[in-house]
């Protein structure tokens, strides 16, 4: 269990998690900033007010591009005072003191006018002084206490969707009225039939439900009028086909038998049915909403700047100013903006976004460069040979966005059943218009068939899977697992293949020590000389361990090795080679590094005064709960396989720590190889497709279902129909668990309310049926699907 | 029972006023955005310590 690893680490004073050997009170640079920048800033507040504790991360950029004039023409408008005004689409924007904390910009940062927070889009609405601030430095303040912000993109789409999510909420609203004003004078009708009312006082308040009604309710339920429609335009069978033949069928009827004074009315039933109709599907569309699209996400994954050279003067333009053939200067970490080749200088690159590789690629002169990837240890230039949508990035992001524009819609459970209800009720009004017919009457026939389609207007039914579904999703979300919407939950619900990428899924998705052989002080030496560098071979042994020494004649040869003098003694880091090519090793040491290397980890020699001492495995550490959390899904009935860009032997590797067999472990895989696996896998079944980076996006566009894992790119979330937000993979089984389980809730209620239907149908053929069964059953049919939603166990805290 | 044919057309018109403020506040943006509202009323408006030291 990893409780037990827990108790023996201290746990971060900003996040919670087990702080590493070789930091104090912090786990990492990210939430050390950040509480700081809150501590500063006297916010201790965000403390209290979060729900749960979660790491930090922010990028340390000055945002000195906010203050541009291009960048202020296009995204800052003036309102009145001379304030400005500008949208900013904020990171990690999770919770009430996530809100708190941003918005305490305009207190914290002098000029700042205000600070409003949309939650639901993570969109920032910024208004200050600008002869007092400037935008860059309210950037600052949002980027340290860790909310990093961009420009925001989705206006035009906002505006769209606010147009739809508005007309959706007035046809609530007057659906509601109508129904609270329908089941007044239903009360006084009804209380009519026994407590004798005068005929004349009977038709005024049946004039009057036809007023409320007909315009009120035709008015209100033109989303599911719509609807069906389409889908029979499109020869598709869809559940809003009986709603809308019940509430016509109702409208209609009523109507006729107000006009000709005799006959049952089913206004207030109806208006029920309506209004409950909509309020669950505007609380299934708030749930589905997303702040951000594929197409926006390029732009956010490369630079919105270049620093170009014209000849030996360094300007910084803007990127859409960049043509194949400029020469760019990248500086240590930054983001390569362009695709292109090195034509001075070396430097490691972290490539993990293209290819998912754990390990920095090393880049020297004639090397190519792809854009998005990260420069980590010295400045480089480079010549651009591909700009904008025309990178491998750009493809990707396009290749993206075409496979999920493909995504099949599946069969959805519901439909399937409403298809069947839709023939079975209009074939039983048929054969009860016709038998009443021969029997009694003509006229009692048609009543009696009117009934019939109104009673059985589907409302329970539809209200079985929106009840489910948000059930699910509300307690989900309160787990750290959101998930984008029925759909999302169908297509997880069948075992299937399950395909998981290793870096950042599985592992840690950072180059961390993960063995150590031989002298361990020799580890304070060596954390010394490389106290200076930037690169992450540097990183992962500063974290590993501390050092009170400094070192002194540092001499850094970049992806080989690094040497320097501790307190007199002469201190050699690096790759096995350069190290033999300046210090003595013993066969055991050469042992160790042969053991580490055939173990996937990536040996790095410690000589110390001329002998090699140690050797450190690096690799990235395998996160604790992965195993249990594998072991459950096979469970399920999963088959797991691991699908991963890092070299073959180190997905094998991995796939021995968490007992996945060496054949289901498919390493180098890059982003088009992880499609073509999908592609072939999903042949036999449903493929679900676990990943955080951008190379996994476009796998999880082509799978049955992808999940994003916490600290996964945008894209990669975007793409994904689950994405969980705590860094525990543990979360994965319990997902689809759940899933099962709300499938298992959909059929109970459809069952439930079939029966219901079932029984108000037999009572109006047999023709028994009253307005007032009606009224009073519909709401009772639906009580129970809701209880039976409630009574749910999917995504319980306990399961 | 004469009153409810004065009464019930003007309970009907009032609720109609209503639903035309509900699709005012609609139209005027006040329910554009459910989720922040409600956790800001939560929020005590001391100011932070960072100013404290100004005040008196």
């Amino acid at each position: 269990m990893t409780a037990v690893a827990a108790t023996q680490l201290a746990a971060c004073a900003h996040c919670g998690l087990p702080v590493p050997a070789g930091r104090d009170t912090y786990c990492c640079s990210g939430c050390e900033i950040v509480a700081g920048a809150i501590a500063a800033n006297g916010l201790e507040q965000f403390y209290a007010l979060r729900e749960r504790p979660e790491p930090a991360s922010t990028t340390g950029r000055a945002y000195t591009e906010l203050d541009d004039a291009a960048f202020q023409r296009v995204h800052v408008d003036l309102v009145e005072g001379g304030m400005a005004h500008a949208a900013l689409y904020l990171e990690d924007l999770r919770c009430a003191a996530c809100l708190w904390l941003v918005e305490s910009a305009s207190r914290c940062v002098p000029g700042t006018i205000e600070v409003r927070v949309d939650l639901g889009r993570s969109r920032a609405d910024v208004t200050w002084d600008p002869r007092l601030t400037q935008l860059s430095r309210i950037a600052r303040f949002l980027d340290g206490v860790g909310h990093a912000p961009h420009p925001y993109r989705g206006l035009d789409r906002d505006r769209q969707r606010r147009r739809e999510d508005r007309a959706l909420l007035i046809k609530i609203g007057v659906a509601g009225a109508a129904m609270g004003n329908l089941m007044l004078l239903a009360i006084a009708l009804y209380a009519g039939v026994f407590g004798g009312m005068t005929r004349a006082d009977a038709t005024f308040f049946r004039w009057a439900s036809m007023f409320v009604a007909v315009p009120g309710l035709g008015y209100a339920a033109t989303p599911m009028f719509r609807t069906a429609i389409g889908a029979l335009r499109a020869h598709r069978l869809h559940l809003d086909l009986p709603l809308s033949i019940g509430i016509v069928a109702g409208l209609g009827w009523g109507a006729l038998n107000v006009l000709r004074g005799a006959g049952e009315i089913y206004f207030d039933s109806l208006a029920m049915l309506v209004f409950l109709l909509l309020v669950a599907r505007w609380v299934v569309l708030r749930h589905q909403r997303r702040a951000s699209t594929a197409a926006e996400l390029l732009l956010a994954l490369t630079p919105s700047r270049a620093r170009r050279m014209d000849g030996k003067v360094v300007v910084e333009v803007s990127i859409e100013a960049i043509v194949p053939g400029d020469r760019l200067q990248v500086l240590v970490g930054e983001v390569i903006p362009v695709d292109g080749m090195v034509v001075a200088g070396s430097s490691a690159l972290d490539v993990g976004l293209l290819t998912g590789e754990s390990r920095p690629s090393e880049v020297t002169v004639g090397d190519a460069v792809a854009a998005g990837t990260v420069n980590l240890a010295a400045p480089v230039e480079v010549v651009a040979t591909a700009v904008g949508e025309t990178t491998r990035v750009g493809k990707l992001v396009a290749n993206i966005e075409a496979l999920s524009a493909r995504k099949a819609p599946i069969e959805r459970l519901v439909d399937q059943v409403a298809g069947t209800f839709v023939k079975v009720v209009t074939l039983a009004a048929l054969v009860t218009f016709l038998a009443w017919s021969a029997i009694v009457s003509v006229a009692t026939g048609a009543e009696n068939a009117m009934a019939l389609l109104i009673v059985t207007c589907p409302c329970a039914l539809a209200l079985a899977t929106p009840l489910a579904v948000t059930v699910a999703l509300g307690r989900a979300a309160r787990r750290g697992v959101l998930i984008k919407g029925a759909d999302a939950l169908e297509r997880l619900a069948t075992p299937g293949t399950m395909f998981v990428d290793k870096t950042g899924t599985l592992t840690a998705g950072k180059l961390g020590v993960v063995s150590w052989r031989g002298d361990l002080d020799a580890a304070a030496l060596a954390v010394a000389v490389e106290s200076g560098s930037a690169h992450p071979i540097a990183r992962a042994l500063r974290t590993y361990a501390t050092s009170p020494h400094t070192a002194t004649q540092i001499e850094e040869e970049l992806g080989r090795g690094i040497a320097g003098t501790v307190a007199g003694i002469r201190v050699v880091v690096g790759a096995p080679p350069w190290v033999r090519a300046r210090a003595s090793a013993h066969p055991i040491i050469e042992g160790w590094i042969a053991e580490l290397a055939e173990r996937g980890e990536t040996p790095i020699v410690i000589a110390v005064d001329g002998r090699a001492v140690a050797v450190a495995g690096l690799a990235d550490p395998v996160r604790p709960d992965a195993r249990q959390a594998l072991d459950r899904l096979v469970g399920f009935g999963w088959r797991v396989e691991l699908l991963s860009g890092d070299d073959a032997r180190v997905a094998r590797c991995v796939g021995a720590t968490l007992g996945i067999g060496a054949e289901r472990c498919h390493g180098g895989a890059d982003p088009e190889a992880k499609v073509a696996h999908v592609a072939a896998a999903k042949r036999l079944g449903p493929v679900v497709m676990v990943g955080d980076g951008v190379n996994d996006a476009a796998a999880m566009a082509a799978a049955t279902a992808g999940i994003a894992v916490s600290g996964a790119a945008e894209i990669a979330i975007e793409t994904a129909d689950v994405y969980l937000r705590s860094p525990s993979i543990g979360d994965i089984a319990a997902t689809v668990c759940g899933a099962t389980a709300t499938l298992e809730t959909i059929r109970r209620n459809l069952r439930l309310s079939l029966i219901y239907n079932l029984t108000a149908g037999a009572l109006a053929i047999s023709g028994v049926i009253h307005p007032l069964i009606a009224a009073l059953v519909m709401p009772l049919s639906s009580l129970t699907v809701l209880a039976s939603s409630l009574r749910s166990r999917a995504f319980r805290e306990d399961s | 029972m004469i009153a409810l044919y004065i009464v019930l057309p003007l309970a009907i018109l009032i609720a109609g006023t209503a639903v035309a403020a509900f699709i005012w506040t609609v139209r005027s943006g006040q329910l554009d955005d459910v989720d922040s509202p409600p956790l800001r009323v939560l929020f005590d408006d001391s100011p932070p310590r960072a100013t404290d030291d100004a005040a008196p």
